[in-house]
């Protein structure tokens, strides 16, 4: 698989604060992966997520050493356009992110920045309003609807646009149970699309975790861990130091493997399913069912 | 024991005639520690609201430590008896000083100057707010800060009741682990009775002893905590999901004690005693 | 486009059926026969509302524009009784208007003095103020009646085909967006300070006044931080300010592609421009609706004995 984004030796700091947001950050993402990002507050993951797509440092000022390549081409060296149509973004506040009287309006905006004909337009916008269950809202204000209607308007917004890298910044972290449900749903479709990079960041990995191929774990400006998931996993009490919630199935079956109850050769479940299906046979016959 | 609330077929229609709660009924005793769960639109903050007196039932009572609040004129009251924490800290702070913001409240309720003095002091102490910050504008404090000066600022008012309002959205770990253990300190330590609105599941496992679910302005459950998770039928309707862990001891076995095991601890325990 | 599905089954989402639609102010049944014109015809319609009042000086017929524009509300199922919230801001016009009048009312030799119960009141400056006052408050139920109807898109479609500038609208909808914003932060501010024991309702106006000083700390505080978030997602849609696009060639304009005028768009349109027309003609070039030929003024005069 290609590498279409590349992480040189990445430095940023922000005009405004002491420290280095990023501080040396070398990372390779291959195309149609699914990477999550994970991490305490204010540890580098937004700043990340803006490096790749050029908010850092065209949208903000501050120190800018070693390179972000997108498809070979330097972040720095592209304009908003260009970036526009290689990667979306979906920021963590729904409430923020909007700019137009209505949600059609909004989707259109992006569309029509970039100057698609009208058919095309209309066809990328009843696409991305179909993914993101959101046919209904088209007409309404993106004010009057709800936290979690707005975000999956804001992520309608980016598939529109249909860019190759699609990345999140804690799309769920203000939004109610349900929301949250079918903003994971929207993500496990496109996962199985096959057609996008996806990149994640969030601290609820109970349900990023079962989706992501890999792992990124952020502190204090770097990557101090990146691997596949399932390894990632294996170590709930390092990550709850680092100030992340493993899955509790996840953590309780690496329990019942360290105890003995589990082979060591067990692979660790990353969801409910999973971990039933290695956990119900356990206790066939010691409970009633 | 009388209750320090209780709320009587409780019906609140918004100006523009949506509904919001329908036949509520409810009492909040003293040192009590509640989660309101449900989806955006269930309820939950409008309930608060009433219950604060913010809001007035459109039909229907709220009787908070004998006071009704549908009378006029009792809010200066009110709020010596329940403090409302609101989700957004910046909603909340418009004065130029940290003291003054803490100061804000005892001030409206006509408090004499040295009696309001002495309640920032011990309100600050209390949530953590150090008087080196006294002096600082609210606005440049990191966002955790702001929400304990927020806090602060309700404590001044001593009230018996504190509803918290998404305590921990936005936050990391360790950012919900302080405000969550604080909030217990201030239940257990303080003796207030602690609601909080949230939608996170595990910290409603963790903190919460009892949990009240609302769905379409009515209340679906309101039972222990335990009890209310192991009813997963009932918190469907309102796309509510047990913390995953309830989950999977659920699959393992649809009897006590699984079908109540709220912590990967208890889980642990019982696969000890049922397996070895 | 490709078709995406997911292998296990999706989150099922309750549906509800919307029968009314929120306007600007309010809310207006679906049905609203108004909903039949374009856009742009409800534009022509408001800028012929509010504007033909600036041609007129005759308070009757200002009074009778009132009346159409409270007949065109009630046409368009626009709830009557929310007009209520405007009496507050008609009764302070009115009161503001004639107290400067009778206080201030300006020196002129040829105003007639009048002595109404104890208070000596000048006919030409009052009766040129009662005069203005309904023109104003013609305008004010013209703006009423557009914005009680009208959805933020109707706004941005008829200003578009009216063939503004792209920026403009676009500044306009932003606007809109940001006051939307800014009344949700007051409302949530007043709640937080109610909160803390303030009694608003008890309160001296003079004290209510401060209260809003008070409200920017932390509205501008909130704007701020929004501000910077705008910027952000304005970025991250390929937005240039320059109004470039990507292919190079011009911004296309899908919302307004979705509209089409009918046959009434026309007919409506036409009859509007045409009184529009007459009514600023007659009275620039013939001065029709000059105050002088209103009929209560030739019959105050009459009675009052006042020369013209």
């Amino acid at each position: 698989m290609d590498t279409i984004i590349e992480f040189q030796n990445l430095e940023w700091k922000y005009e405004n604060t002491k420290e280095f947001a990023l501080k040396g950050i070398n990372l390779k993402i291959q195309e149609h992966s699914f990477v999550g990002v994970v991490g305490a507050n204010e540890q580098g993951k937004t700043s990340l997520l803006s490096a790749i797509c050029g908010l850092i440092p065209h949208s903000f000022n501050g120190i800018y050493r070693g390179q972000v390549l997108l498809f070979g081409k330097p972040v720095r060296e592209m304009d908003s356009l260009e970036l526009a149509t290689k990667v979306g973004l979906v920021f963590s506040d729904p409430e923020a992110q909007f700019t137009a009287m209505t949600v059609e309006e909004e989707l259109a905006f992006g569309l029509e920045n970039i100057g698609y004909s009208l058919s095309e337009i209309k066809e990328r916008l009843e696409w991305a309003a179909q993914i993101t269950m959101i046919e209904d809202l088209l007409d309404k204000s993106p004010y009057d609807i709800s936290g979690g209607q707005k975000q999956r308007v804001a992520i309608a917004c980016v598939l529109a646009m249909n860019p190759p890298i699609i990345m999140m910044d804690e799309p769920t972290s203000m939004i109610d149970p349900l929301g949250k449900r079918l903003i994971f749903d929207i993500l496990r479709k496109l996962k199985e699309g096959k057609k996008h990079t996806l990149i994640v960041a969030e601290h609820n990995i109970e349900q990023l975790a079962p989706l992501a191929d890999e792992m990124i774990l952020m502190s204090d400006g770097q990557i101090v861990r990146h691997e596949p998931t399932l390894e990632f996993l294996t170590n709930p009490l390092y990550l709850r130091e680092q100030g992340i919630l493993p899955p509790e199935c996840t953590e309780y079956a690496q329990w019942l493997k360290n105890e003995g109850y589990l082979s060591p050769d067990t692979r660790l479940p990353l969801e409910l399913e999973q971990a039933a299906a290695l956990v119900m046979p356990l206790f066939e016959k010691k409970v009633v069912k | 024991m009388k209750p320090l609330i209780t709320v009587e077929n409780l019906d609140f229609t918004y100006p523009d005639g949506t509904p919001a709660l329908l036949g509520i009924n409810l009492e909040i005793g003293e040192q009590e520690f509640i989660a309101f769960i449900g989806q955006n639109g269930s309820g939950k903050t409008t309930l608060s609201k009433c219950i604060n007196g913010l809001f007035k039932p459109t039909a229907g009572k709220v009787i908070v430590e004998g006071i009704d609040t549908s009378r006029r004129g009792v809010i200066k009251q009110l709020v010596t008896k329940v403090g409302y924490v609101f989700q957004n800290p910046d909603h909340q702070l418009f004065n130029r000083s940290v003291k003054s913001e803490i100061a804000y409240g005892p001030r409206n309720i006509n408090l004499p100057e040295e009696e309001v003095e002495r309640r920032v002091r011990e309100a600050a102490q209390v949530a953590g707010v150090s008087e080196d910050l006294f002096e600082t504008h609210p606005y440049f404090l990191p966002k955790g800060l702001r929400q304990r000066v927020a806090i602060a600022s309700i404590l001044a008012l001593k009230p018996r009741t504190i509803i918290v309002d998404e305590p921990t959205t936005g936050q990391d770990m360790q950012q919900s682990l302080e405000v969550m253990n604080f909030l217990r300190a201030l239940w257990k330590e303080e003796g207030h009775t602690i609601i909080i609105i949230t939608h996170e599941m595990r910290i409603v496992a963790d903190y919460a002893e009892r949990t009240v679910v609302l769905g379409q302005g009515q209340i679906l459950l309101d039972a222990p905590t335990r009890q209310v998770f192991s009813q997963p039928e009932i918190l469907q309707q309102t796309y509510v999901e047990p913390p995953q862990i309830t989950r999977l001891a659920q699959k393992i076995s649809k009897e006590e004690p699984f079908r109540s095991v709220l912590t990967v601890e208890e889980l642990k325990g019982l696969t000890k005693e049922v397996l070895s | 486009m490709t078709e995406i599905t997911a292998s296990t089954p999706l989150t099922t989402l309750p549906t509800r059926k919307a029968t009314a639609r929120k306007t600007l102010l309010g809310q207006v049944p679906l049905d609203s026969p108004f909903y039949a014109f374009h856009p742009v015809t409800r534009l022509i319609l408001f800028v012929f509302l509010g504007v033909i009042p600036l041609f007129i000086f005759i308070p009757e017929i200002n009074f009778i524009l009132l009346l159409v524009n409270l007949i065109l509300l009630r046409w368009g199922k626009v709830d009557l009784r929310r007009l209520r919230i405007y009496m507050p801001i008609i009764f302070t016009v009115a009161i503001f208007m004639f107290t400067v009048v009778i206080l201030a009312p300006g020196k002129d030799p040829s105003y007639t003095p009048l002595t109404v119960l104890g208070i000596t009141i000048y006919y030409q400056p009052f009766f040129f103020t009662f005069a203005s006052y309904w023109r104003l408050i013609a305008m004010l139920f013209g703006t009423i009646l557009y914005f009680s109807t009208n959805h933020e898109r109707d706004m941005l479609v008829g200003l578009r085909t009216l063939r503004m500038p792209f920026v403009v609208s676009y500044v306009i909808s932003l606007s809109i967006r940001a006051a939307g914003m800014f009344m949700e932060d007051f409302r949530i501010i007043r709640e937080a300070e109610q909160a803390r024991g303030l009694d608003t309702k008890a309160m001296r106006f003079s004290d209510q006044a401060k209260l809003y000083v008070m409200y920017l700390v932390p509205l501008f505080s909130i704007a701020l931080r929004r501000a910077d978030e705008i910027s952000n997602a304005l970025f991250a849609r390929g937005y240039t300010l320059t109004g470039r696009v990507g292919t190079g060639g011009k911004r296309s304009d899908y919302i307004r592609s979705r509209y089409v005028m009918r046959g009434r768009d026309w007919v409506a349109i036409f009859i509007l421009v045409t009184i529009f027309a007459a009514v600023a003609i007659a009275q620039i070039f013939f001065g029709v609706f000059a105050l002088t030929h209103s009929p209560l003024n030739i019959y105050l005069r009459t009675i009052l004995n006042i020369p013209n």
